[in-house]
């Protein structure tokens, strides 16, 4: 961690090792902890807390576990489709002719004769009532919730680290303007301004996002627009976090040591907060990411997100929904793989905070 | 306290400001034209001009939101777009008391079965019941409402393929009426959207509560000789309630959001429903209304509880 290393300014002062805290100290400022608490053996070789908390969820099973399926079904997302669709033999199908796997393995592709069943080896998890692949449209919605997560959280970081430690840092305005903006943003609970955002503006969206290449294809280009009313949600957490550790931080020694030489406030921020704020904001951002997950499903099972022939988990959910009697495997499936990968974010989240954080518990 | 809710109130007020300001410019730079689907496919000039200036939108955008404000204080919300008669509040009536029912019912479940489970996890930390009750909490809090109905579902339509009860998986019964078949309609959606705060209660009460379990004067409660039973209920539980006062704002919260997705997967015409059936139709006054009916139910909420929270513990002062 940056903060720990001696600044080189510091190191020209003759009594530099002084005010340089040692790890041990840091370790309590930084993750809240005793360091009778920490790793005894880890304080022999000068430990980091970064390196303590890395150690400490590396015992975590449970979390350790939760990151492995995370994995997992990040690499399933990602190499899934390009495997899938050079597997199985050519179909000679009664409606379209001869037809190979990468077309009928392809999200979009309605085989109108094949709707409705179950795993097979051609169809492995099954097909909709359209008769497309369903593990395709799985594969497909779990790329959109990847995508919009990362999207989100790009946007989450940047704006909630700047505006939080500017407003921690300086106060004043810029701190008034978060408090306020937080209250009316709150006041939209929940989705709400993510229902508003995307209905009134979503067919608008589709027309003008739609001519994009690569996110305007399949009915995707409203994503942007719930990309974007997600981050604009998620913000002020993210920002109220950072601007509470920021408080904190600028009132221990390290600071002043640094503010004493003469650091400027520029290189205060960069070089010795936004350093410390690793843990804070790891944990919040993969908590985050389960919100927004979770949003972007919502938004598209409410028909305001993905469109058609574009595939969510939410649209995958919503299309089952309406053969729950008949054909209950196809909600079943979609609803599960998304309480998996919920599941699993939050245990990883919770893993986390009890590493990095291990005092604040619920 | 004087001073605290003078200043909550004008915090209020701005926050409406905001709120209202917000899904006015949304509407102002919304696409599509009302007036223009209402009159179809044969515009006439004369009545357009007519329509537009009843409804004020002939005027610009600053006057258009003064009038929504002054028309706001007197709880008059305007006319529709989409059903020309009828005013924006005349549509909600129907919808207002069914969500009201539901979320009313929701919250005292959340209270009332999360907290007594909560606190008897506390009291019995670490035993199997513990264990297999914050096992429970910890899935159903993660999962998402939508989820948990989709599934509940499937079990309700599981249930009636094999026993043959033909209970009921969406619509609403009468609101306010509890006879069997309303009854029948509204435990399921009730319960689910119920699941998540009764499993974060019960989280919250059983960390309030043994963090309580180990402060002095429970031990020099038991010390004097009191049983057990006194030791828990009064010193323990009054105590360990106070940060619940606090959780009751955000999961109003919850709530809110939680309505959409229920009254969408069960069919129910509540205020959440209607907004979604206006965001579809774009029909502008009611989307603005139930917005601002749901901001200020949440602001509400979170007034409450602070207040709940400076009147249940006296060392915290109002501020």
């Amino acid at each position: 961690m940056n903060a720990h290393e001696p600044d080189p300014d510091a190191a020209r002062l003759p009594d530099a090792a002084l005010l340089s805290p040692s790890p041990e100290i840091l370790a309590t400022a930084v993750t809240g902890e005793d360091s009778s608490l920490a790793d005894q053996q880890q304080e022999k070789k000068a430990a980091t807390p970064r390196g303590v908390s890395l150690k400490r969820l590396r015992r975590d099973r449970r979390a350790m576990v939760c990151l492995g399926i995370i994995v997992l079904f990040v690499l399933i997302t990602l190499c899934g489709p390009l495997i899938y669709q050079h597997v199985g033999n050519v179909y000679n199908s009664p409606l379209n002719g001869p037809l190979s796997p990468d077309s009928y393995h392809s999200f979009t592709h309605q085989e109108l004769n094949r709707t409705d069943e179950g795993p097979s080896a051609q169809y492995w998890l099954g097909t909709d009532a359209l008769g497309r692949d369903l593990l395709a449209r799985l594969m497909q919605g779990m790329l959109i919730s990847l995508s919009v997560s990362v999207i989100v959280e790009i946007v989450d970081l940047a704006l909630g680290i700047t505006i939080g430690v500017l407003a921690g840092y300086y106060g004043g305005g810029i701190d008034q303007f978060l408090a306020r903006f937080t209250d009316i943003i709150f006041a939209f609970s929940g989705l709400l301004f993510v229902i508003l955002l995307t209905g009134i503006f979503g067919t608008q969206a589709d027309v003008t996002l739609g001519k994009l290449p690569l996110i305007g294809a399949n009915g995707n280009a409203r994503l942007l627009l719930v990309s974007f009313a997600l981050a604009f949600t998620t913000w002020p957490t993210m920002a109220r976090y950072v601007r509470g550790q920021t408080l904190q931080l600028k009132q221990q020694q390290f600071i002043e040591a640094a503010r004493t030489m003469g650091t400027s406030d520029f290189r205060v921020i960069i070089r010795h907060i936004i350093p410390n704020l690793f843990s804070i904001v790891i944990v919040a951002s993969t908590l985050n990411m389960v919100h927004t997950i979770i949003g972007e499903a919502g938004i598209s099972l409410l028909g305001l997100g993905v469109q058609p022939p574009g595939s969510s988990i939410g649209l995958m959910i919503s299309d089952g929904m309406t053969y729950l009697s008949t054909h209950p495997w196809e909600a079943l499936l979609p609803s599960a793989v998304l309480a998996i990968i919920v599941l699993v974010f939050s245990f990883l989240g919770d893993g986390l905070r009890d590493a990095f954080d291990p005092r604040s518990k619920d | 306290m004087f001073q605290f809710l003078l200043k909550r109130l004008i915090g209020l007020i701005f926050v409406i400001i905001g709120v209202t300001f917000i899904t006015a410019i949304m509407g102002y730079f919304a696409p599509g034209d009302p007036i223009r689907v209402m009159l179809g496919d044969h515009p006439d000039k004369v009545l357009e001009l007519q329509l537009r200036h009843s409804y004020g939108l002939d005027l610009p955008w600053y006057q258009q939101y003064g009038n929504f404000l002054t028309h706001l204080v007197r709880f008059d919300f305007g006319l529709s777009f989409r059903y020309q008669n009828r005013s924006v509040w005349d549509i909600l009536k129907e919808g207002i008391p069914i969500s009201a029912e539901l979320s009313l019912w929701a919250l005292l479940l959340q209270i009332l079965i999360g907290v007594p489970l909560g606190i008897l996890c506390a009291i019995k930390a670490n035993s199997w019941l513990d264990t297999l009750n914050m096992g429970t909490a910890l899935v159903i809090y993660a999962l998402p409402v939508f989820v948990l109905a989709v599934l509940c579902q499937l079990f309700i339509i599981w249930l009636d393929k094999t026993t043959g009860i033909s209970w009921p998986n969406s619509q609403w019964g009468r609101p306010w009426y509890y006879s069997w078949t309303d009854l029948q309609y509204k435990l399921a959606p009730i319960l689910i959207y119920a699941a998540a705060g009764m499993a974060y209660f019960a989280r919250i009460s059983r960390t309030s509560m043994l963090e309580i379990l180990y402060q002095d004067y429970i031990r020099t409660a038991r010390a004097k000789g009191l049983s057990e039973r006194t030791v828990i209920y009064r010193h323990g539980l009054r105590n360990a309630l106070i940060p619940l006062a606090t959780v009751i704002g955000l999961s109003i919260r919850f709530l809110v959001t939680g309505a959409f997705f229920i009254e969408y997967i069960f069919s129910i015409p509540g205020i959440a429903r209607i907004t979604l059936d206006a965001i579809t139709n774009l029909d502008y006054p009611v989307i603005q209304a139930t917005t601002v009916i749901l901001a200020v139910g949440v602001v509400i909420g979170n007034l409450i509880s602070d207040l709940l929270y400076t009147a249940i513990d006296p060392r915290i002062k109002a501020e």
